[in-house]
């Protein structure tokens, strides 16, 4: 057999790959060719054009990840290529990428924001992909018809851009027929001398001119395609994150006993029972109580474990009164001489034994006044010291008469003594209070294991209760209730209103521009009935949405085991009647009272806690909604107030008339709560009632749902005043925005709605509470002539947000995003239009000028 | 263009606008600090202007370092557009300012650690196997006319012999031709530090499996490790410390007060944050109180092993008794 030497040469080269040529011929011989004087050409290669379909993704997807693998090998072993090592680089890339994405997960709250880290990661390796397939490859591939990111495998299989280095371009992969083929396509003229070549030339141009453009580009198209892909997914995800969060929610309570049996309170049962352990059968001690309270009352709030606390004292039976006995008096002895040593004036350690009386002395001395039993020498069930702190004290005086001591240190020393019976807070009395009679029994430690089981049942299901509440109502980002505000106080409403960017962009600055703005417009809505209720139809699909969403909110804290009760409710209610019973029988009255209070309606009471939480917030946010529907329909009512007969301006002069409805719309828009607690304040005309002169009564103009003023606006400012005795302007105000029939327009659209019934109940609350609310400086300033009561804090939340304030914030936010959005979008555009445009002016080559030079 | 300061042979060259003084064939450079900024300045005002200029030209003569170097382009052109994207429209939320700010210094503290990490591969390979893996050269380049005009075309790169385990540029490693003591003395150093013995007879080719060898381990562990530092540089200006600095921030060093108090806090921001980083003051979750220590010492234990892994060579040349090694003296007789 022949040597083959050049497979004998590869062989003995162990730094070279070897590569099998499918297309070798067999049996060749080397000699044979030499002898045949041929020209030793090199093995016909295996490389050729990577052509693949949409369909041959998944399998290239795991073949690079396969080629990633062994590169991973190879590199551990020393042993890999240039191209091996160039894509662990872009795994190093990925894997840091990953590893940002997580890391800033950690340190981001909300769900969303936590997600986005992952889009952002996706987003920029997918623009890094995306940007020089959309802006450079394809473009060149209609305009110039082929890849200029054609890839290729070599004989190694594998994988590399043809046109990655122009200075060696492996042309033989490219047929006659496939070079003509994008020859015609480039109209290149047929019959040109060596047209093969001139059209590969043109080809390494061009692909090398969009190789360049996309170095120039990429660095501006990444950021911007990766920030525009994540604005464009943000609210998908968002919407997708909020219907998970609502069937979260719905899952808590659905299996509420099961997930409240997911909190884990072992930890708390067994430092309770070695409590227990540690002191059965001992004297129960004030230290020993703070830790069984403590073990107790651990996740639960301070009124409740102070409750707690004063249930396990009487149960524990500190009232029983204390035990005397031989330790007590000698703490005792330890107390006085430590008070003795306090005082400095020489004494020494053997002298302070002389004068400190001992627990054998003390014993004997209460023995002596029948303090003390004469054969135990114990006594139980101590409730006054009196006796024992004045035998100790007169004891211990007697003790120091006796001593060697000087007058001087005896006087002293006398002193401090007698303040052991002045104060009940001494060491001594301390020391006499330090052992309860009562011990710890087996019953007793029997009930306590039952109170612990049933407040962990207890705090079981308040967690659940508590992580429902924040899913669906904490004042925190992409709660359910943050999700609906964000649904409805959107660019979408801003739409609806006929909010124009440029006036976004002119008036943002400024709330009160703003509410004059959204004054505006909310007049020229009211102006026309069919925009009126195109409107209110929008906004009522909208509101419906929020309404639904609230459902669980709409509680009655009165009630209990109602059919109208919402599922948490209902679940609030379990969660508390589940351990009334067990309670009640383990007598834990005081606790009992902290959870169910006094009444039903006890507001303090832990129930009630639980359940107006979630009603103060709702309450908070959909007051904002239904003031934003209640000022449309006032608005809508006053275009027609130009017949007042039957309205809270029948009756009024005309300058009263436009006073009262000029202050109505302006706190509709931006009015707060302190503007109703002082009962208004409006400067007036102050002479209701001229002495001279004819009372304008007519009637109010009304153009284009504007108060044509004939007075408001006209007088000189400076003689204005507010009018502060005409309680009746302040009625008829109150009765204006809150009272009567909402406009037949509204009313139309809302019948029906959830929102409807409860945005008439909304009405009449704020009405009460308001027009109830009893100001000292204006005590008769009420609707109706009677007052109400209702905490500050009911009427803030009722009143909900000022209309100014919230379309500023929304004019604010709108303005930034439209702001990076249409400067990013444009300027991304542009670039990928003059990135597509550059193909137009890439290869340009002449067929003459290549033709002479050929010559 | 730069020209090179020295040459590796110790000659202090010094050139200038003379012609005569530029080499003309390829020529290996010092690696030290000066070297290494006069390339990368002289990369990047090129990668900014003459490559795109030929690149978009379809010239010719752009080839494949000229591209590479154009690799510069976009990521830092990238970085600015990041920080643009997150910070404008921020001047009116006062929390998308502080965030947009972060996520601003994480751009920059990405580049700063990914480039400062390499080091951490360098330079204990180096250390322990006497192979500078960043061993720059000149490559001097001859160009090809592209017009009748054109003649004496030379253009200037700046590669590193080790830059491709497949093409190393042994040839530029070896000393002068004509004497014995230097041709060599390059391979000797490497072949007497890894132990391979001293007055060997083919110092090179005992050395070269080893070179390549750590030069593709080193790459892997610097292509690894380099991204998990770059993201312990995000990670720390993720960090609420700098907040601080934000508020004093300044590069007025003409007010040397306030730039001087901007600099304190500065330092202070650097070390709370890398505190903060370690053990964050707010921690929900075991992910949120492990995730910056995980992240570092996952950098440093890849790196740790990367080196490891780049000094563990495995391609010595098996050592041969010399009772072993046939005595050309003596006669045998093949059987």
């Amino acid at each position: 057999m022949k040597t083959n030497l050049i497979q004998s040469y590869l062989s003995n080269s162990t730094n070279l790959q070897q590569y099998n040529s499918d297309n070798a011929k067999k049996n060749f011989d080397v000699n044979k060719e030499l002898l045949n004087r041929t020209f030793i050409k090199p093995l016909p290669s295996n490389g050729h054009l990577v052509k693949n379909t949409i369909f041959d993704y998944p399998a290239e997807f795991f073949k690079d990840i396969k080629y990633k693998a062994n590169a991973l090998k190879h590199s551990i072993q020393g042993n890999a290529n240039d191209n091996e090592l160039g894509s662990l680089n872009d795994a190093g890339m990925k894997l840091g990428g990953l590893a940002i994405a997580t890391y800033l997960l950690t340190r981001r709250q909300t769900p969303l924001t936590k997600a986005m880290e992952f889009v952002g990661l996706c987003s920029f390796f997918g623009a890094m992909e995306i940007w020089p397939k959309l802006a450079l490859q394809l473009p060149a591939y209609l305009i110039h018809g082929f890849n200029i990111r054609q890839q290729y495998r070599d004989n190694y299989n594998t994988k590399k851009p043809v046109f990655l280095d122009h200075q060696f371009i492996p042309w033989d992969l490219y047929s006659d027929e496939e070079i003509n083929k994008i020859g015609d396509r480039m109209k290149v003229p047929k019959d040109i001398k060596n047209r093969r070549d001139f059209i590969q030339e043109k080809m390494r141009k061009i692909a090398l001119q969009n190789n360049t453009l996309w170095m120039l580009t990429a660095g501006f198209a990444t950021p911007i395609m990766s920030a525009l892909i994540c604005n464009a997914l943000e609210h998908p995800i968002a919407d997708y994150q909020d219907k998970k969060l609502a069937q979260k929610a719905a899952d808590l309570l659905n299996k509420f006993n099961e997930n409240a049996k997911k909190y884990d309170y072992t930890q708390n049962t067994t430092e309770l029972e070695k409590i227990l352990e540690t002191n059965k059968g001992k004297n129960i001690s004030k230290e020993t109580i703070d830790a069984i309270v403590s073990t107790l009352s651990q996740n639960l709030d301070k009124v409740t474990s102070q409750a707690i606390r004063k249930d396990i004292t009487r149960i524990l039976g500190q009232d029983n009164g204390y035990e005397i006995s031989t330790d007590v008096l000698e703490k005792i002895s330890q107390a006085i001489r430590t008070d003795y040593s306090k005082v400095k004036i020489g004494i020494d350690d053997a002298t302070l034994d002389k004068i400190v009386p001992s627990a054998k002395e003390l014993i004997q001395e209460l023995q002596k006044n029948g303090l003390l039993d004469e054969t135990s020498a114990i006594k139980t069930g101590v409730k006054d010291f009196t006796q024992y702190i004045r035998v100790i004290s007169n004891f211990g005086q007697t003790k120091l008469e006796q001593s060697d001591i000087s007058q001087e240190q005896k006087n002293r020393l006398k002193f401090r003594a007698s303040q052991q019976n002045i104060s009940h807070n001494t060491a001594i009395s301390k020391s006499l209070k330090s052992v309860p009679s009562t011990k710890l029994t087996e019953d007793t430690a029997k009930d306590l294991k039952a109170i612990s089981a049933e407040l962990n049942k207890l705090k079981g299901h308040l967690a659940v209760l508590d992580e429902y509440a924040y899913l669906k109502a904490a004042m925190a980002p992409e709660t359910g209730l943050a999700n609906g505000w964000n649904d409805l106080i959107s660019k979408d409403l801003l739409k609806t209103l006929g909010i124009t960017n440029k006036e976004i962009k002119e008036t943002r600055y400024d709330e009160r521009i703003v509410g004059n703005l959204i004054r505006d417009k909310i007049e020229d809505i009211a102006s026309d009935k069919d925009r009126y209720e195109a409107v209110i139809k929008t906004l009522t699909e909208k509101l419906s949405k929020i309404e639904e969403r609230t459902r669980f909110a709409n509680i009655d804290i009165n009630t209990k085991n109602a059919d109208t009760d919402t599922t948490y409710k209902k679940c609030v209610d379990s969660a508390f009647e589940m351990i009334s019973a067990p309670l009640q029988k383990l007598k834990m009255d005081s606790t009992l009272q902290r959870l169910f209070g006094y009444e039903t309606n006890d507001k303090s009471s832990l129930r009630n806690i639980q359940l107006s939480y979630v009603m103060d917030r709702v309450t908070g946010v959909k007051g904002a909604f239904y003031r934003m529907m209640n000022t449309l329909d006032m608005y809508r009512r006053i275009t027609e107030l130009e017949k007042s007969k039957g309205t809270p301006l029948e009756g009024l002069s005309r300058e009263v008339k436009e006073e009262l409805v000029e202050m109505c719309k302006r706190l509709m828009i931006g009015g707060h709560s302190s503007d109703y607690a002082v009962k208004f304040y409006a400067k007036r005309n102050p002479d209701l009632n001229p002495v001279t002169g004819k009372i304008d009564d007519s009637e109010l103009e009304i153009k284009n749902g504007k108060v044509v003023n004939k007075y408001v606006g006209h007088r000189d400012p400076k003689m204005l005043a507010e009018n502060g005795h005409d309680r009746d302007f302040y009625e008829r105000a109150m009765r204006l925005m809150y009272d009567g029939k909402l406009h037949s327009d509204t009313s139309q659209n809302l019948e029906g709605t959830l929102f409807y019934e409860n945005f008439e109940a909304w009405r009449k609350n704020v009405l009460r509470m308001f027009g109830g609310d009893k100001y000292f400086v204006r005590p008769n300033f009420l609707v109706g002539g009677k007052e109400t009561y209702s905490t500050a804090h009911e009427r803030f939340l009722h009143l909900g947000n000022a209309l100014d304030d919230m379309f500023t914030k929304l004019f604010r936010s709108s303005y930034n995003s439209n702001r990076w959005l249409k400067f990013f979008a444009t300027f991304g555009a542009g670039l990928l239009g003059v990135t597509v445009l550059s193909q137009f002016f890439f290869g340009h080559m002449h067929t003459d000028r290549y033709e002479a030079k050929q010559k | 263009m730069i020209l090179p300061v020295s040459v590796h042979n110790n000659k202090n060259i010094i050139f200038g606008e003379n012609k005569k003084e530029i080499p003309k064939e390829d020529t290996l450079l010092k690696n030290n600090l000066s070297t290494r900024t006069r390339i990368g300045l002289d990369k990047l005002i090129k990668a900014f202007t003459v490559y795109p200029a030929r690149g978009m030209k379809g010239s010719i003569n752009s080839d494949f370092y000229e591209f590479l170097t154009m690799g510069t382009v976009p990521y830092l052109i990238g970085s600015a557009t990041l920080m643009g994207v997150f910070n404008y429209s921020n001047k009116v939320a006062p929390e998308a300012a502080k965030l947009g700010k972060k996520m601003a210094l994480g751009v920059l503290l990405y580049g700063l650690f990914k480039s400062i990490s390499k080091s951490f591969v360098n330079l204990p390979v180096k250390w322990i196997t006497g192979i500078d893996t960043q061993l720059p050269y000149l490559k001097v380049n001859h160009q090809l006319p592209e017009n009748k005009d054109d003649f004496d075309l030379t253009s200037y790169e700046y590669h590193k012999v080790g830059e491709s385990v497949e093409f190393t540029r042994w040839d530029l490693l070896y000393g002068d031709p004509y004497s014995k003591k230097t041709l060599n003395e390059r391979y000797d150093k490497i072949a007497k530090r890894n132990g391979l013995g001293t007055n060997l007879n083919d110092s090179d080719q005992d050395v070269k499996p080893i070179y390549r060898e750590v030069l593709v381990k080193s790459t892997l562990a610097r292509s690894l490790s380099s991204y998990l530092w770059a993201a312990v540089g995000v990670g720390l200006a993720f960090q609420d410390a700098w907040d601080e600095y934000f508020n004093t921030a300044t590069l007025k060093f003409w007010e040397p007060e306030k730039f001087k108090h901007s600099m304190k806090i500065l330092g202070r921001s650097i070390k709370n944050s890398a505190k903060n980083f370690y053990k964050p003051e707010i921690a929900d979750t075991k992910l949120e109180k492990y995730a910056g220590k995980t992240l570092l010492f996952s950098a440093i234990a890849l790196t740790l092993l990367g080196v490891l892994n780049t000094v563990h060579i495995t391609k010595k040349p098996s050592k041969v008794k010399e009772s072993d090694v046939m005595n050309k003296n003596k006669e045998s007789v093949v059987e």
